[in-house]
């Protein structure tokens, strides 16, 4: 039990995918522009991270090695289509604003890293703790990003005015403000944390 | 109709470039922009898996999905299957043609495959609606935006080396902060070219 | 078992079961799907023509019109769909049109990816209403006669072209005065 519990604090902060391991940066970037859009996009990867590490542990003895990426690929993509096909028939306004990068889940790297380094290894019990505090740990750093974004450059929170008009810079929903506020934030937590991260988990 | 061409390379390399204004590949982006050489390297090795993946792109989309009415449920795991296999082919390929040319990139190919660049290309020209040149040219005018940025970004990386950063932002951070300057200054494209 | 069998059985039977989930998802999704983008469209064409409460579909030229009918069977004007090319995307907008009066009776942006805050503000009332009550031989120059959002012109300015083009071609199906 302490071991699952260890397994899933992991993912919210000591290997945080977003602050700490800084992978699958694109939709973190990208699609932060409001609060709601934030928990959303944490959400569908979160399922996706979650159903995936799953089949992965659970077929971990099944699949050769030899063709384990393309069998994770297929699984992957499955997933993610499931979560795109109920995001457009359920909630449209947000597939609209999250566009393409419901489909593009299929290539975070997150949802690879934990399948190959984590759940191929590991007893169902601890894949999921694993991905559940991977994927909720995805789901606060880039809600908070959001909201970052969104009270200094619309002034609101989760739509709500809460800046009385007193901050509109547009540049944070602009590509640069994504870029600054990711950097600052990053720094933030190497202050918290006081270890810096020296280089990405990613290539 | 080579207006619309030039338009293309224009607004894929500059105006929208995919990673200071698509929020794409950032992966590599941070991860393998240390030095310049290394840097050209991973760039010619996209650009190319890029432009075959656009002209892939077109023919499964136009020949396969799209008159079997598959393309709602069946597009992702197409794509990414293909992209897949052809990132392999091509370091096959290579490493078979010219081995001098697979030390030079073949290298940086098997991260290619999960480089959301790649599938995002292959999602975006469905979208847009493009035929098989225009898909050609969006694929390469991809890649080398892609190059662009990342040789931007090696070249300032390897100042930044001897420069006093602080101890907190050292690493990825400082990068990001960098990449936002930059970002700044390809907004200052927009309206170069019409979409 | 030989591995390599072994490998192209697990790899067969991983696929054949993605597939047969994913067309399940499918069927049990496309339904309301369908029916939201019905909905969606059908919305859009009620509030760009003021009084209308039922739709009829016709084909002209190539083109999809919608007419708009009161409960009494009066038509009310015409909707029809055009899309301009935006900062970052496809403008989808649906416009309404009274070809008796020659004026435009309201807009609707039905999708657009633009920049929050930004462009994306061509959504807001405060944009398209400007557009009720335009006649339809106006400029459409942004700046002139079309009031654009502090900081974005492009996606205005889309908005505006790509009304004033699809006009020409609906002036001369539906031209102006005439019945439809």
């Amino acid at each position: 039990m302490a071991q699952l519990v260890k397994d899933f604090l992991n993912g919210l902060w000591k290997e945080n995918p977003t602050f700490r391991a800084v992978i699958g940066i694109c939709s973190a970037l990208a699609v932060t522009t409001a609060g709601q859009n934030g928990i959303a996009m944490g959400l569908a990867l979160t399922f996706v991270l979650t159903c995936s590490s799953i089949l992965v542990s659970l077929l971990r003895n099944i699949i050769p090695s030899k063709v384990r990426i393309p069998c994770y690929i297929i699984v992957i993509a499955t997933f993610t289509t499931i979560v795109d096909l109920f995001m457009k028939a359920y909630f449209p306004p947000l597939y609209q604003v999250l566009g393409i990068f419901i489909p593009l889940i299929v290539v975070n790297c997150i949802v690879l890293w934990r399948a190959e380094g984590f759940a191929s290894k590991a007893s169902l019990p601890r894949a999921i703790a694993d991905a559940l505090g991977m994927g909720l740990g995805y789901t606060w750093a880039i809600t908070l990003i959001s909201l970052v974004r969104e009270v200094l450059g619309s002034g609101t929170l989760f739509g709500i005015n809460v800046m009385g008009g007193a901050t509109h810079w547009v540049i944070m929903m602009l590509p640069p403000g994504a870029f600054l506020v990711m950097g600052i934030l990053v720094g933030i937590m190497n202050m918290i944390s006081r270890k810096p991260v020296k280089k990405t988990h990613c290539h | 109709m080579l207006k619309d061409l030039f338009f293309i390379i224009v607004s894929t390399v500059l105006v929208n470039n995919f990673v200071f204004s698509r929020f794409l590949g950032h992966c590599p982006f941070l991860g393998v922009s240390n030095k310049t050489e290394t840097a050209v390297g991973m760039g010619m090795a996209t650009t190319f898996v890029l432009t075959m993946t656009a002209v892939a792109a077109y023919f499964i989309q136009s020949f396969i999905l799209e008159p079997f009415g598959l393309t709602p449920f069946l597009q992702i795991v197409s794509f990414i299957l293909v992209i897949a296999s052809l990132v392999q082919l091509v370091e096959m390929a290579v490493l078979k043609i010219s081995p001098a040319l697979y030390n030079a990139f073949g290298i940086y190919l098997p991260l290619i495959t999960t480089n959301c660049i790649v599938m995002g290309v292959a999602l975006l020209i469905p979208q847009k609606g493009y035929n098989l040149i225009e898909s050609t040219i969006f694929g390469l005018g991809a890649g080398l935006g892609f190059t662009l940025a990342l040789v931007l970004m090696s070249g300032i990386r390897e100042e930044l080396e001897f420069s006093d950063v602080p101890e907190a932002l050292k690493g990825p951070a400082i990068v990001f902060i960098t990449a936002g300057l930059l970002a700044m200054i390809f907004l200052g494209f927009t309206g170069l070219a019409p979409l | 078992m030989n591995q390599y069998m072994r490998m192209i059985v697990v790899l067969v039977i991983i696929s054949l079961v993605s597939g047969g989930v994913l067309a399940l998802s499918y069927e049990v999704t496309n339904p309301r799907i369908q029916e939201q983008t019905q909905q969606a469209l059908q919305q859009a064409v009620l509030k760009v023509i003021p009084g209308a409460e039922k739709i009829q579909t016709v084909e002209k030229e190539g083109m999809t019109f919608y007419i708009g009918t009161d409960n009494q069977g009066n038509k009310k004007g015409i909707a029809f769909k055009t899309t301009g090319s935006g900062f970052s995307g496809p403008i989808e907008i649906m416009v309404g049109y009274a070809p008796r009066e020659g004026k435009l009776t309201g807009i609707e942006i039905l999708s657009m990816s633009e920049t929050p805050g930004l462009g994306a503000r061509i959504k807001e009332p405060d944009f398209t209403d400007q557009f009720k009550g335009k006649s339809v031989n106006d400029e459409f120059i942004p700046k002139k006669d079309v009031k654009v959002i502090t900081g974005a012109t492009i996606s205005p300015t889309a908005v505006a072209n790509a009304i004033k083009s699809s006009l020409a071609k609906v002036t001369k199906i539906f031209p102006v005065g005439g019945d439809f």
